[in-house]
This record gives structure tokens, sequence and C-alpha cells, in this order.
């Protein structure tokens, strides 16, 4: 973890409101699946950092690759850095997903997608089975980065306009017995989280999901991204930044 | 001669830079990017007697040149920090002030007993957090219980008390003055702004708990304006903060009255912020030749 000088390599809209940054670095340290970075934007009246999954990386070319929709004064800023300029970058932030398993299925909904490559790139070992859903075709992005390294990916729409029509957790779970995952990666919206809850409610593998929350620091000393946990020793808030952002689904209090 | 050495109640500090309670939290953290010895001071997260869970998310929204936060005094409580974070912190060449938090007289008098055997070289009380309903706000409001609340810790904490204010007041140099009254042996100053960030979409705030704190850069000309009238009501030397982000800051801070400063939400905006204002300030000094005790309180009027 280090705040670094980036370079932006590049920064181009990829579909519907949905923009993608590769970020070049002079050093780089070893990235785990679902660990994020934390951009300070250059616009001085917004002080706080943008904290974004990192979608993908390369260690050799000592690179990293961020997928984000553009959904508010922040992100609207950062869509407008061009090629050539130079950001502050926190990296690598958050306990990362470390798959113990060997066939592992990733369930991605909208820009949780996003997540997911990196979490391939990470286990170079492991059998990866994606399945992605977006409202629309529009939103689609990532089908092409993740078809070139896991054994397979199956799209879905909310409204059946790309790939299989349904929500992606039931295209999923009707998957599942054939896939036989040893655990299963989970990255989207909160709703889709109840959604798999409910969906794979006795399913025996153990299943991962990776929160966000609004952060602060993005280090875990100003406790202000809290996530509700129900553990052993009883129910309490952790650090969505630096305890996770990655927790087993059936300890999270949804 | 070029001086950073500043003294508050008889503590030393090497500088006068401290990191704000709440953005900082034990000092662990932040420790990953720096040596936090080259502080000053540290004001540790506020601890209350029992652990406090906190207010729900979302916590925190921007706002301009700022932002509002709304955490709630979430804390392991006064046992876990002793068994914890004391020694570690004890090892630490650097000023350790525990910032302390109650509901009650008696709440503020068993925790400030507590801190006794704690290495914390000083005590701020925190009698001005925004986000907790019984947090300590209802003590900060009125001259009367700041002299009170600030009397009931003086009578049982053996380590010099420092007496935070809120600017949520109707004039805070009555309250600097009550502080003194009570017998603080310093006063910070300001805590958080009183504020609400809305979404026009939704129509509801955006922190979960309505209302929140702000800080940041935007905040700065209200805490300069409030230290100076401070630093003219009362005696007890006085610490800065708001706003705070770089060296300059810290100079237009002290001239204001300030005998030191805390750094808060700078460090979320760089997490190396509170150390790269010592340095500047330290070559700052060196340049100049500037003692920095000389520049509290030496602004000139218009």
């Amino acid at each position: 973890m280090k705040d670094r000088i980036a370079t932006v390599k590049e920064n181009v809209q990829v579909a519907d409101g949905i923009w993608s940054m590769t970020l070049a670095f002079d050093d780089f340290e070893k990235v785990e699946g679902a660990q994020f970075l934390d951009i300070k934007l250059p616009d001085k009246s917004k002080i706080l950092r943008r904290p974004f999954c990192i979608c993908d990386f390369d260690e050799k070319k000592k690179t990293a690759l961020v997928c984000y929709a553009v959904v508010g004064g922040g992100t609207e800023v950062l869509s407008g850095v061009k090629a050539g300029e130079k950001l502050n970058v926190l990296l690598p932030l958050g306990n990362g997903y470390r798959p113990v398993g060997k066939r592992i299925m990733l369930i991605g909904g909208g820009m949780g997608v996003a997540v997911l490559p990196a979490v391939v790139t990470a286990n170079p070992d492991k059998e990866f089975f994606s399945y992605i859903g977006f409202a629309n075709a529009g939103k689609v992005v990532l089908e092409k980065e993740l078809a070139s390294k896991c054994a397979g990916v199956t799209v879905a729409t909310d409204d059946g306009s790309y790939g299989k029509k349904g929500f992606v957790t039931t295209v999923a779970r009707e998957a599942f017995d054939a896939v036989r995952p040893d655990e299963i990666f989970v990255c989207g919206p909160e709703v889709m989280y109840k959604a798999v809850r409910k969906t794979f409610e006795g399913v025996d593998v153990p299943i991962y999901v990776s929160l966000e929350q609004r952060m602060g620091c993005g280090i875990g000393a100003c406790l202000v991204c809290n996530c509700k946990v129900k553990r052993a020793d009883g129910e309490g808030y952790v650090r969505v930044c630096k305890d996770g952002p990655v927790f087993l689904l059936n300890e999270v209090v949804l | 001669m070029s001086n950073l050495k500043v003294k508050i109640a008889g503590v030393e500090f090497k500088n006068p830079v401290i990191t704000a309670s709440g953005t900082f939290g034990f000092g662990k953290e932040y420790g990953e990017f720096y040596p936090i010895s080259a502080l000053g001071g540290i004001c540790t997260k506020g601890l209350t007697l029992n652990k406090k869970e906190g207010n729900p998310p979302p916590r925190i929204a921007e706002s301009y040149g700022g932002m509002l936060n709304s955490v709630g005094l979430q804390n392991p409580g006064i046992e876990h920090y002793l068994a914890e974070d004391d020694k570690r912190l004890a090892k630490e060449d650097v000023v350790v002030i525990a910032n302390i938090a109650g509901s009650t007289l008696d709440d503020y008098k068993a925790i400030a007993e507590r801190i006794n055997d704690s290495h914390a070289d000083m005590v701020e009380l925190n009698i001005s957090c925004p986000n907790v309903k019984q947090g300590g706000m209802a003590f900060g409001v009125l001259p009367k219980s700041v002299e009170q609340v600030t009397r009931a810790v003086k009578d049982v904490c053996e380590k010099p008390v420092i007496t935070k204010l809120s600017p949520n007041v109707s004039c805070i140099a009555d309250n600097a003055r009550a502080a003194e009254a009570g017998g603080a042996d310093a006063i910070s100053l300001i805590n958080t702004l009183s504020g609400m960030a809305v979404n026009y979409r939704t129509r509801r705030p955006i922190l979960a708990n309505n209302n929140g704190g702000m800080s940041g850069p935007c905040v700065k000309p209200v805490a300069l304006k409030m230290v100076w009238d401070c630093y003219n009501a009362v005696k007890i030397p006085i610490i800065g903060l708001g706003g705070i982000t770089t060296y300059t800051d810290v100079l237009e801070f002290m001239i204001c009255g300030a005998r030191a400063v805390q750094v808060g939400t700078a460090n979320f905006i760089n997490p190396t912020a509170a150390y790269d204002i010592v340095k500047d300030l330290e070559a700052y000094v060196e340049e100049s030749g500037q003692d920095v005790n000389d520049l509290v309180g030496s602004l000139i009027l218009n």
C-alpha cells in the first residue's frame, strides 16, 4: 500500500455511461483480486478520494485498469482526464478475495462486473466460470476480457436485449449443478446479494461478496465506511476498506 | 533563532502539528505511511467508557471544498484502548492526547480516572461531538456546562486537560472563558460545524444520521476568526484546527493565536498530509530563522 503517482495511459468511454481508464505506475506491488485503489481527483473542490476496484492489472507492464460508471460530480471529473495526465493513486487497498478451491463461480452485476477480471488475473491456477448481468445491451462491459481468461462466460440482461434474459443470479443458480464450483464470488449492488442469499439457499459452498460504501481515508482510520457483520462474537460494525471489502455472504447483515 | 518546539501546559511538542481526533484512529494505519514520531502529537479517536457502535452508514458526504461526517463516536471503549493501543503509543516519541467523551458528568469523571492509568500525556475533552445525541454536545453549548464538565474532569484527572470547543454556539469566546474558569489547561477549536448534505433526487439527506459535522478547507476562515476571538478572551494556550492542509495554514492559525494546531480532514486528502506539513514547516523555519512561538497572536489588524 502506497500513495503513487500514476500516468493516465487511456481514458475512454466503453459503454453507455461507462468508462475505462488505464493507469501506469513506476513501481507496482502484488495485487489481489477485489482489492481497490483510491484516486485523488484533479479538482480541489472535491477533496475526498474516489475508491474504485482494481478492474485488472498487469504486473509486468505495471498498469492497472479502472472501469467506472459516471454517476456524479467526481466520476464526471474523472471522465474528463486526458491521456498523459498524472493522478495521485493509493493502492493496493483492502483485503482481496483469496480463493481456496479450484473451480470458482464468479457472479457480477452491473458495475460489480468490474471486479472480476482482476480476480481471474490474480489466480492463474484456478478455473473460473463467469456469470455477468446488466440492465440492457448498452451496459454490457468486460465480456471479451473475461472470455479470454475464464473457462466460460455467460451474459444475462434484465430486458433480454443481449445474452440470456433474466437476472444473472437466477441464470447462475441454474448453472450451479452443472458447474459444481468449490466457491462462489459475487460482486454487485446490495439488492443482488439479497437475491443470491435467497436463490442459493442451501447451496453448500462458501459464497464471498465484495461490499462498497462511501469512504473517507480508505485505509481504516476514519471509520466512515462501516458495514454490519454477524460473527461468533456477535453483531457489529467492521470497516469495508480495511476489514473488507471481501466478506463471507452469510456474515454480512444486509 | 529558528525553532518549531512549542510547549502547552508543561508538555513539550517537537513541532506544533498534532493529528486531530477521529481522523487518525490510534495511529496504526498512518504509521504504515510515515513514522508518526515525526509529528508533534496525535489525538486519539474519541474514547468512551464502553464500546460504542456509532451511527449507521453512510457516514460521510462530500461538500464543496469539504466534507460532512456522522461517525457517532464509534470506538472500542477505554479498556480496549488501555489494553491494545496505550503501550504501543507510549513507545512512540510523540505526545499522545487521549480524546474522551461521555454523556453524563459521571461518565466524564469515570473515563478521566481510567485515563490516569494510561501513558497518555494529555487529555482532550470532547464536549462538542455533533453526531451523538448525548455525545457531549449538550455540554458544549452553554458556557455554564462547559465550565461544569471541565471542572468535573479537572477534579479527578492527573493529566493536563484540553477542552475542545464547538463552533455551533452563540459566542465561542464565552465558552473559552468558561473552560478557563473550569480549570482547563488549554482549549482546542474548532470541532466540526453542524451541517447537512441533500440528494435532490431522493429528497433525502445523504447521511443516514441526517446531520453531520462539516470539516475541510472550506471551514478555515470560520476557524481562524474563532481562534482569534478566543485568543483575545483567555490566557490559556489554544490549539487551532479547522481546514488546515498546508504549512502556510499552520502559520495563519498561529498568527491568529494558536500555540499548536491539529490536522484532520487533510489526512484523507493525502495520507502523508500531516507529515508533509511538518517537513514544510521545518524547511520554512530553517530558511526564515523563525521561532514559531513568536508568531502566536501576532496578527496585525487593519
